[in-house]
């Protein structure tokens, strides 16, 4: 059966198949050769410790505290085997192969098709390694805010001395960090304040310099390259990688069909797992028709909702109507805020509300206050959407904080003769 | 980043206009020991902290004056202007006619709120100047009228204005033998209103001082001039340019930042001291040669027995063998052998300065029970010398060491209060009893907290 699935692959495909795993290769940071890809499908020993390397290249570029690349062998398999587990990974397999990193090549294999397969996982790493030219700014990253907080949260922090089986901790050390943290939160602001001040003077001086009229001015990294010739020969260089990538990847994109057509062929020689795919959420596979039915009912029982809140509204509206303009004010300013919070949290919640706004990192341009509006984003929209997001997350820390103090409240109710007094004010 | 100093009263003024002298002498000595190329950088990093540049070339010193009397502030302007290397800044100083009488209320509620605008505006006009704002540096006197109430009020406005940038209160303790029958009064006033709004508050005793120019310097008549020399030597060799960090030869772009996040993070704690070795006259220097070794070892006994200079050291004090109760638990009236430190920042400069072991700062037995020496002690490094001395070090220490003097300042305020002498001159003008009272409890808090640590 895979033989004759190989020749409809001939027949169907732009090009060979090493051609296609060559482009994949050149595109991923450190990709090996086809050659390895192919020993790997046979599940072959020496194919192994080049694809953990490579997954442990493209796992770190994506995690954000980016683990050292010259971490041992052992650190490293342990590192990409934690990563693929809490991304979800679904074969158990992977997680028992040895830590030396000698074995495993086929499900190596599999698991960065699975990376591949799942998400805008090249793109990414594009982006990651993507040599800056421009003074930018990131927007609107991390579009799931809330669930990354507490995430944070809940991790345990990377040095932590003295919380050891010492007994209970000083207070005062807990407040000597605290504050320590205080002053370097004050520190950043101060240096973020300086580079904004430098930037903005490089913009000025550099006025009418760039060839493109759009910009008008040239970046810091351009700047640099007027200084430092040496510089921007490496940089040339950079670039040229850079683009060979880029180029790479668009060939994948025309090819990479060939290679998920392999890639069945590679999961049919491996036994099944015993157990199903837990972790992958499913969309049940009900009939288009129960969901339609379903759907009509939702859209009757919202109108019907509708209905029924706009007459109570009418009759609240015409009770209070004779209080005078002062509670039409309150009224309006009460509109107003809960309007603010609720796009706030929708934006916050929603994959999709961030996603209208411009993604990934901005080109930062200084223009004249009375240039006309071309393309892209004012710094006032920016600030508009990042003010409403500091609303929702304070929303989530004063959440927090009171769980926190719910938390502490329940702990001292546990302890007879303590007295506990709330802080005020908050 | 630049610091913007405030000199306030007769006091801040003298005193800052040596620190700026001291800090432009020290970056144009031509006895830096170092290459021209550093010696250069070393210049351009203290110009950008404390001066900024006018069109003629000569720089201008980040600062503000004020005084409620105008006689200093000329005097200091002069001074500066005579010097022909640096100057202040034509618009940037603010005095009146009258002075506050050694009453702090007045200059606290009365000069404060009425002459507002014009100092802060002053304060904004130098901080426009900075390309970035690292914070203030805030010169006065504790025991005074215009100098520590007004300096008070300043410093509580400044913290709401500029609630992120950094706010340290250099404040010179009276004599013990002071000649104001109020000091006391004031003193606790200046102190408790700046722990509310001051993120540091570094603490010149002039009893201590003095004794440096009598003993160290050889000075006969020790006059003010003399005292404030010492203090800005003081200063000078701490907040000159150092290594940002070990093996780098970039210098700290942050120095107020990086002191106050190693030294006063605890908001009960932040009172620091100063300590410098060799401190000699200059023409002594000449004669004499220093190895890192000998002057760290003394520098730590200074620390651990608090003693302000290298003569008359009680090497005696030892710290306390580890299982027996810490001596901060031993009552007040027994004399205090062993300075406990909660932090200290050793600032070596000169030559070799990397071979010089700093071991013996790093001892846990010379910190609280509740940090370890990792997160207690910090060090900076230059090898650029200071002034003109090979090999100098000095101490920024927040430490037991002024928990006497604290005490007894709050017990002789609180005997005065008790028998309500003169409160009628603070009621007068709005400093109510209530004042008085939460000042007492916030010192004594810190009195404590300074004694169990």
């Amino acid at each position: 059966m895979g033989r004759r699935r190989r020749r409809v692959d001939r027949e169907a495909a732009v090009g060979p198949l090493p051609e296609a795993i060559a482009t994949l290769s050149r595109t991923l940071p450190a990709g090996p050769s086809p050659e390895i890809f192919r020993r790997a499908k046979f599940d072959r020993p020496e194919a192994a410790p080049a694809l953990w390397r490579l997954l442990f290249h493209v796992l770190s570029l994506l995690s954000a505290n980016g683990a050292s690349a010259s971490a041992a062998q052992e650190a490293q398999v342990r590192m990409v085997k934690s990563e693929l587990r809490s991304q979800g990974y679904p074969r158990r397999a992977l997680a028992q192969l040895p830590e030396d990193g000698s074995q495993g090549s086929r499900e190596l294999l599999l698991a960065l098709a699975w990376l591949l397969a799942r998400g805008p996982l090249l793109e990414r790493l594009l982006a990651q390694t993507r040599v800056p030219l421009g003074d930018e700014i990131p927007l609107f990253e991390g579009v799931s805010l809330v669930p990354l907080e507490c995430d944070a949260l809940a991790r345990p922090s990377p040095s932590a001395p003295h919380v050891e089986a010492d007994g209970p901790m000083d207070i005062r050390h807990l407040q000597w960090l605290m504050g320590k943290l205080l002053f370097q939160w004050r520190k950043l602001i101060t240096s973020q304040q300086e580079q904004c001040a430098l930037l903005g003077k490089i913009h000025t001086y550099t006025r009418g310099c760039h060839s493109d009229r759009s910009l008008g001015h040239l970046s810091v990294a351009e700047t640099e390259l007027l200084r430092d010739a040496e510089g921007g020969q490496q940089l040339l260089r950079r670039l040229e990688r850079e683009n060979a990538r880029l180029e790479a990847a668009l060939q994948w994109r025309c090819r990479e069909l060939v290679f998920w057509r392999w890639m069945d062929t590679v999961l049919g020689t491996c036994p099944p797992e015993a157990s199903h795919p837990t972790f992958l959420p499913r969309i049940p596979e009900r009939g288009t028709g129960e969901l339609e039915l379903v759907a009509r009912e939702l859209q009757a029982l919202q109108e019907e909702l509708r209905g029924a809140v706009e007459s109570r509204r009418a009759a609240w509206e015409a009770r209070v109507g004779g209080w005078g303009p002062e509670w039409n004010a309150v009224q309006w300013a009460s509109w107003e805020a809960v309007g603010h919070e609720l796009a706030a949290l929708q934006q916050a919640w929603e994959p999709g509300g961030a996603a209208a706004q411009p993604h990934g990192p901005c080109r930062l341009v200084k223009s004249d206050a009375g240039a006309s509006r071309g393309p892209g984003l004012r710094a006032a929209q920016v600030i508009g959407v990042l003010r409403s997001r500091e609303a929702c997350l304070e929303a989530v820390l004063c959440q927090l904080q009171r769980q926190c103090r719910q938390e502490l409240a329940k702990l001292a109710g546990a302890l007879p003769g303590l007295i506990w007094i709330l802080p005020s004010g908050h | 980043m630049s610091i913007v100093t405030v000199q306030l009263g007769q006091c801040g003024n003298q005193i800052g206009f040596e620190v700026f002298d001291a800090l432009y002498n020290d970056s144009h000595c031509p006895q830096g020991l170092c290459s021209k190329r550093e010696n250069e950088v070393y210049q351009e990093s203290c110009k950008e902290r404390f001066f900024s540049e006018e069109e003629n070339g000569v720089p201008v010193a980040r600062a503000v004056l004020v005084d409620m009397e105008p006689k200093v502030i000329n005097q200091t302007l002069s001074k500066a202007a005579q010097s022909g290397q640096w100057k202040y800044g034509q618009h940037s100083c603010f005095c009146q006619k009258q002075g506050s009488g050694n009453n702090w209320a007045y200059g606290y509620s009365v000069h404060g709120p009425r002459h507002e605008e014009p100092i802060m505006n002053l304060i904004q006009k130098e901080v426009e100047k900075c390309d970035c704002l690292s914070g203030f540096f805030i010169i006065m006197s504790m025991a005074g009228g215009t100098g520590s109430g007004l300096g008070a009020f300043i410093t509580q406005n400044l913290q709401d204005q500029y609630s992120n940038a950094l706010k340290m209160n250099q404040i010179i303790w009276p004599y013990g033998t002071g000649e104001v029958i109020v000091q006391n009064y004031n003193s606790i006033l200046t102190l408790s209103h700046l722990y509310r709004s001051s993120d540091a508050l570094l603490v010149h005793e002039n009893d201590a001082v003095h004794k440096i120019c009598a003993k160290l310097m050889n000075i006969k008549q020790i006059s003010f001039r003399d005292i404030n020399q010492v203090l800005a030597h003081q200063l000078g060799s701490v907040f000159q340019p150092t290594y940002s960090m070990e093996g780098s030869y970039h210098y700290r772009r942050n120095p107020l930042g990086d002191l106050m996040e190693s030294l006063v993070p605890h908001p009960e704690f932040k009172m620091l001291g100063i300590r410098n070795i060799p401190q000699m006259c200059e023409n002594s220097l000449a004669y004499s040669t220093f190895t890192w070794t000998g002057l760290l070892k003394h520098l730590r006994q200074m620390l651990i027995s608090n003693s302000k200079m290298e003569e008359g050291i009680n090497w005696q004090v030892r710290p306390p063998l580890s299982g027996l109760p810490p001596l901060g638990k031993v009552s007040l009236n027994r004399e205090l052998h062993f300075n406990t430190s909660i932090a200290n920042l050793v600032i070596l400069r000169g030559k070799d300065v990397h071979s010089a072991d700093l071991g013996g700062f790093k001892d846990p037995e010379l910190y609280t029970s509740w940090l370890a020496p990792v997160n207690a002690f910090s060090a900076w490094k230059t090898q650029r010398a200071f002034r003109k001395y090979e090999k100098s070090a000095a101490l920024v220490s927040n430490s037991q060491f002024l928990l006497k003097p604290l005490d007894t300042i709050v017990g002789k305020a609180w005997n005065m209060f008790a028998s309500k002498a003169y409160i009628h001159q603070y009621t007068k003008f709005g400093i109510e009893e209530e004042d008085f009272l939460d000042s007492f409890t916030l010192l004594e808090q810190v009195v404590a907290s300074y004694c169990n640590v």
